[in-house]
């Protein structure tokens, strides 16, 4: 494979999952901030009315930041009827084509999370709730998120390209 | 056009992407990308993204990735070899006691635990090995696991009525109230074909030595303190919901603190515990909010097609069905269905078209939520595509093949068959706890 492929590849997993460890660990945080809420109300008797709304953001955040981590987890699944009988060049070729049907998908995402981002910008979206948070930051999260889903996606079929061909980058 | 075959295009546009192996995301989302496109020209544009929007705001689905978390700690911090100690030395002597104990643990797992990723890890890792080793017959105990595990979504609590009360908006608590009777119930089904079966047929389960169970009473209530982390758990998690102390999403953050302070307390929070949990939690959840986010996107654009209609107008006015007959139907194209296509992708496009048509014919949409998820045990352990059967094949110990697995669910699968048909009849098995205790 060209060393530019290669060189492509080798970064972009890397960037995947850096993000991706960092990402893992909000868990930790959706956690505390939800015991918060519950421990200030039950307890403190002070009613905080952001708690939950926090955690849904950071959920939002840990799925779209973390889906490129989870590709090269090798965590989504497949319906394996009649791929887990095919051989691994094989498999390789089948996903070189059907990537074409990811990649769609995840562009048709990125144009509606840019406009809908544009949108929140030109007039200051907020979420309709007590605590009336800015909308901005998380679409530019869930932007920056599904950029590096596309690129992760990209690095993928090179290397099923690769792996079609009986070789092995990264 | 015709909207019947514009519904019908797309589902079977999705079944032929899924058989060629690509990512079920991506197969369910590009059609429902490709659908808006053209059906609706370039404004529907935003329509896949916006799924992520009412996905943002189903924050119930905050569970799911702190019910994966707690999961991976219970099964990682050995508070569930304790327990399958326990019942071992108080199930020992029964024919095919280990596999009765094993169903035993199940039921406190699923009572932890929202989803059957928890049952299938601690089965897999320790009941199963334990059992191998002692000459149990490998293909009844490989359904007694996916059995047993696959109760972790009835019992509560449980994330799959959590999603189905998001799309029917039907109240959570009653939902898992509801489901504790069946749950129960269905386990002393496993357990009593377990003991008939291994009666008729003693080789499947060889009885344990006298000397191993001998020990003082002492010693065996000893064993039983195995059983109050578990109990403790529980109780801060389902009862100070059902209390009305926690909120649902809150009470799952405090079921994931309590395991891990339980972990922690028992020496078993390493580093590289916590790493992998951490780790695992991320790649499931992401898999499954993947799948749900293009199935909401997919589900709309069917929505806008007006399915609800063409589907309650197939059944009544073209088919003439009572509404029994309807029942029926909707629960049999739903097995079957979900044996094709993905059993999460499938709850979240069908029961929005099954559920206001139910509501319309009269039925509990409480009751009909619990029919509903044994009937997503049976798609998640039946193959060829089921949750439970990858998740098996991925944890089982290598001498289990995988036509083991899929020889090993007919009993288990048929159990639940019956138990379906047993709750369709009487309600009352479901109903009567909420009712019980919504009524005081």
């Amino acid at each position: 494979m060209p060393k530019i492929i290669v060189l492509y590849v080798k970064y972009v997993d890397a960037i995947s999952i850096k993000v991706g460890r960092a990402t893992m660990y909000l868990i930790f945080a959706m956690i505390g901030c939800l015991l918060l809420g519950s421990i200030t109300r039950n307890i403190l008797h002070m009613p905080l009315s952001w708690t939950v709304e926090m955690a849904q953001f950071m959920i939002t955040a840990y799925y779209i930041a973390g889906g490129a981590y989870s590709m090269i987890l090798r965590e989504h699944v497949r319906m394996d009827l009649i791929y887990e009988h095919l051989s691994e060049k094989t498999r390789a070729k089948v996903d070189v084509v059907t990537t074409f049907f990811l990649l769609f998908y995840l562009l048709v995402l990125l144009f509606g999370s840019v406009s809908s981002t544009m949108y929140a910008i030109e007039y200051g979206q907020r979420n309709f709730s007590q605590w009336n948070p800015s909308m901005i930051p998380i679409k530019i999260i869930m932007v920056a998120g599904i950029v590096l889903m596309i690129l992760e996606s990209i690095s993928v079929l090179f290397k099923d390209i690769a792996a079609a061909r009986g070789i092995k980058i990264s | 056009m015709s909207y019947e075959l514009i519904a019908l295009t797309m589902f079977g546009g999705m079944l032929l992407l899924m058989l060629t192996g690509q990512r079920v995301f991506a197969a369910i989302g590009f059609v429902s990308a490709a659908a808006a496109l053209l059906l609706y020209g370039n404004g529907a544009i935003e329509m896949p993204f916006n799924a992520a929007f009412k996905l943002f705001n189903w924050y119930p689905m905050l569970t799911l990735p702190l019910f994966v978390y707690m999961g991976y700690v219970l099964s990682e911090s050995g508070i569930a070899d304790d327990l399958y100690t326990m019942f071992h030395v108080w199930f020992g002597r029964i024919n095919g006691g280990l596999a009765v104990g094993t169903i035993g643990l199940m039921v406190v797992i699923s009572a932890m635990n929202g989803l059957s990723v928890a049952g299938m890890a601690i089965g897999a890792t320790i009941a199963l090995p334990e059992m191998l080793r002692r000459g149990y017959d490998k293909v009844m105990i490989t359904g007694v696991v996916q059995a047993g595990s696959s109760l972790g979504i009835l019992v509560p609590p449980s994330v799959v009525l959590v999603l189905y009360g998001m799309i029917a908006r039907q109240p959570v608590g009653r939902l898992w109230l509801a489901g504790v009777f069946p749950g129960l119930m269905m386990a002393a089904f496993f357990a009593i074909y377990i003991v008939i079966r291994c009666k008729m047929q003693p080789e499947l389960a060889p009885v344990v030595s006298k000397e191993e169970l001998d020990m003082p009473f002492k010693e065996k209530l000893r064993y039983l303190r195995a059983g109050i982390i578990p109990f403790l758990i529980f109780f801060f998690m389902t009862g100070l919901f059902l209390m009305g102390i926690t909120s649902l999403v809150e009470s799952s953050a405090v079921g994931a603190t309590a395991a891990t302070i339980a972990a922690i307390s028992k020496g078993c929070f390493t580093r590289k515990v916590i790493e992998e949990s951490v780790r695992k939690t991320l790649g499931i959840s992401c898999m499954f909010m993947w799948v749900i986010l293009a199935a909401l996107s997919f589900g709309a654009v069917f929505d806008g097609i007006g399915a609800v209609r063409a589907i309650e107008s197939l059944f009544i006015t073209t088919w003439h069905l009572s509404p029994w007959q309807v029942l029926v139907m909707m629960q049999l194209s739903y097995i079957i269905m979900g044996m094709f296509l993905d059993d999460t992708a499938m709850l979240v496009i069908v029961a929005p078209l099954y559920v206001p048509l139910i509501i319309h014919l009269g039925f509990n949409p409480i009751w009909y939520g619990v029919l509903y998820t044994i009937t997503c045990q049976i798609a998640y352990m039946t193959p060829p595509f089921g949750y439970n059967l990858f998740l098996m094949r991925a944890m089982a110990p290598p001498e289990i093949t995988l036509p083991d697995i899929y020889r090993s669910i007919v009993p288990f699968v048929l159990i639940m068959v019956f138990s379906l048909i047993l709750i369709m009849i009487f309600p009352q098995i479901t109903l009567w706890l909420p009712d019980y205790i919504y009524a005081k």
